[in-house]
């Protein structure tokens, strides 16, 4: 008889890379020591993952690497609670438990042939990335493909090297803001909304994709509803402390919807059915 | 489904031959209040009579206990290695619940067994044997009749092993459900005869009155309060209000048969060994929805207090499990210091509609 699966239960990792994004945030690269669990692994782009640090604690994370290179992935941790101070103190070649992928993800194939629109704050980029390099892996499929994204300081903006990129390349519109800027900046300052107006925003057949802090979040919805977004074409992620991941522990429900079973990915016209108010 | 009768001399003999192949455990007396106990020969099998006897805790431990370890993490030979802490001899017969609590672990079945099983609570689950004993005659606090929890287990619908049914005070009639159930009127052997028609008729009467025996006081509107809740039309001042007088200590979540919400704990022991373990949590407490950051989506009491209702009488009932996440037991009567428990809050919610109908009437 195969025992019964234990979900659980968390696989060994090998921390592969670590690069500092910011003073108080890094991006871990990771692949799984056991070669069978390494080669099946996938995940969407939007999926999160529980990672733990074995006696200290397990939090989640979304998954902020290219779907289509699976063999090892990434995710982009600010220290703020143990869990991540911890890993953050972890050096390359160290070992975490990793259990996931969780979640529905952001579709993809549905929205081929249709406009894309991102909207990042801070280190809600990461999770928006996870969709922005498969779409650039296929640009094709895709029209209008336009990214906007801001930070508190120019020291907040995370994957800078590729953020370069992103400004050269003739393929996409990319624009950044920071709230404050500092002695070197010679970008645009303000929230991220104040690029809206510059930006030449495309309505019509686009679908946006907005990630970062609450109220960033809550603030970038209004400015797309009032450009004229259709709330089933803003789609947005959910936070809630996730302790299981599978729509068991109950920490995460809103409403009869689990955030790491049901979402954590969500149109704003799904959002509005919720019994909370959750943006 | 088999039917028979025992004698109620022979409970006795039946309980150590149990005893002898499974862990046995029977409500008993401790100071003032009942528990589930380990069964021994001096223990009062007066309680496994008609009359509602509820232990103050359900017996939900059995399959989710209070705190349980999930895994342990050690360091061998430089490599991590994981461990799942075995449960030892697992089987277990619990020998005197009460049809409430037999439906509260149905609940529980459902809800962790559905998309996945969930391994910690399935391998205790298919170890345990449930004896339930119908009530004739309800307690104070009990209302399982509003949350088709009770008074008696219906053989066509309900899952259950065995449900013994006090005749006449000296005999039980003794429903056989499932294949665990045979199991153990098999240990019993000869002590068991078949039941007859009149036993069936004994039966149908002894539901009937018990039905009518239900004390009016927790005897709640629940289809009302489902209907309000789920179309949301209870005010936000009313959650305020019923949310003021909740004092968050978790009571009526840990003592509640279908409450399943845990945490997980983590922690490392001195020779560096670390563990994660889950444990009982609560919506009731500010801290179940923190986040790390300090924001807090459900930092009002009032909106954690609707929480909590709405979860047990409509998210999961209606788009969900297609049952109520109460099964009338009046454990959170006795447990919650604020008046709050779930009649009281029917009751509020029934009232709404009186009052608007007062204030609106024909003037």
């Amino acid at each position: 008889m195969k025992p019964m699966e234990n979900i659980y239960l968390p696989n060994f990792a090998r921390i592969k890379d670590i690069r500092i994004e910011t003073y108080d945030t890094k991006t871990f690269e990771v692949e799984f020591i056991n070669p069978e669990v390494k080669a099946n692994f996938r995940f969407k782009p939007g999926q999160f993952l529980e990672v733990s640090v074995p006696g200290v604690g397990e939090a989640p994370f979304g998954l902020a690497s290219n779907p289509n290179r699976p063999e090892s992935f990434c995710f982009t941790v600010r220290a703020v609670g143990s869990v991540t101070n911890a890993l953050h103190k972890l050096k390359v070649g160290d070992t975490i438990g990793v259990r996931g992928p969780f979640g529905n993800g952001f579709p993809f194939e549905e929205i081929k042939g249709k406009n894309v629109l991102f909207v990042g704050g801070g280190i809600g980029l990461p999770p928006l990335r996870s969709l922005i390099e498969p779409m650039l892996d296929n640009r094709s499929a895709f029209g209008d493909f336009q990214i906007l994204y801001g930070a508190r300081t120019p020291a907040d903006l995370v994957y800078k090297d590729r953020l370069k990129e992103w400004e050269k390349m003739s393929e996409i519109r990319f624009m950044m803001t920071v709230d404050v800027g500092d002695a070197g900046w010679t970008g645009n300052v303000g929230v991220v909304t104040t690029l809206f107006p510059k930006a030449n925003i495309i309505v019509e057949n686009t679908v946006s994709f907005v990630c970062g802090p609450p109220i960033m979040i809550r603030f970038v919805i209004l400015e797309l509803l009032s450009l004229g977004f259709a709330p089933e074409n803003i789609i947005s992620t959910l936070e809630r402390y996730m302790k299981c991941g599978v729509g068991k522990c109950g920490h995460c429900a809103i409403g009869h919807k689990y955030i790491c079973f049901d979402g954590p990915v969500f149109s704003y016209k799904e959002m509005m059915k919720l019994p909370e108010k959750v943006v | 489904m088999d039917s028979y009768i025992l004698a109620k001399k022979d409970l006795l003999t039946w309980a150590e031959v149990i005893k002898k192949n499974y862990n046995l455990f029977i409500p008993s007396r401790i100071n003032d209040e009942l528990f589930f106990s380990p069964f021994d020969s001096s223990l009062d099998l007066g309680l496994l009579g008609g009359n509602a006897t509820l232990p103050y805790l359900p017996p939900k431990d059995f399959v989710f206990p209070q705190s349980e370890v999930l895994f342990s993490f050690s360091l061998q030979n430089g490599t991590q290695k994981l461990e799942v802490p075995e449960i030892g001899k697992p089987e277990t017969v619990i020998l005197g619940i009460r049809p409430c609590d037999t439906k509260g672990i149905s609940w529980l079945d459902k809800f962790y067994q559905e998309n996945f099983k969930d391994f910690y609570y399935t391998r205790r689950r298919e170890n345990l044997f449930l004896v339930t004993v119908a009530c004739n005659q309800p307690g104070k606090n009990c209302f399982c009749i509003c949350c088709e929890g009770g008074p008696f287990l219906e053989p066509e619908k309900d899952e259950f092993d065995l449900q013994l049914i006090d005749l006449d005070g000296e005999n039980y009639l003794v429903e056989v459900k499932s294949e665990k159930g045979k199991t153990l009127t098999g240990l019993g052997g000869a002590i068991f005869s078949l039941a007859d028609i009149k036993a069936q008729e004994i039966r149908a009467q002894l539901e009937a009155k018990s039905r009518q025996s239900f004390y009016s006081e927790p005897t709640s509107y629940m289809s009302y309060a489902i209907r309000k809740i789920t179309e949301n039309s209870v005010p936000p001042e009313v959650w305020t209000e019923l949310g003021e007088r909740c004092f968050d200590d978790g009571g009526c979540t840990f003592v509640c048969p279908c409450c399943s919400c845990f945490g997980v704990g983590y922690l490392m022991d001195e020779k560096g060994k670390g563990y994660h373990y889950r444990f009982w949590d609560s919506c009731d407490y500010s801290g179940f929805t923190r986040e790390v950051s300090g924001h807090n989506p459900r930092a009002d009491k009032g909106e954690r207090f609707k929480r909590r209702f709405y979860h047990k009488l409509s998210y999961q009932y209606v788009k969900r499990d297609g049952r109520i996440g109460c099964v009338g037991c009046g454990r959170c009567i006795t447990a919650c210091p604020g008046g709050v428990g779930m009649p009281a809050v029917v009751e509020r919610i029934r009232t709404i509609k009186a009052q608007r109908n007062f204030y609106s009437g024909n003037k």
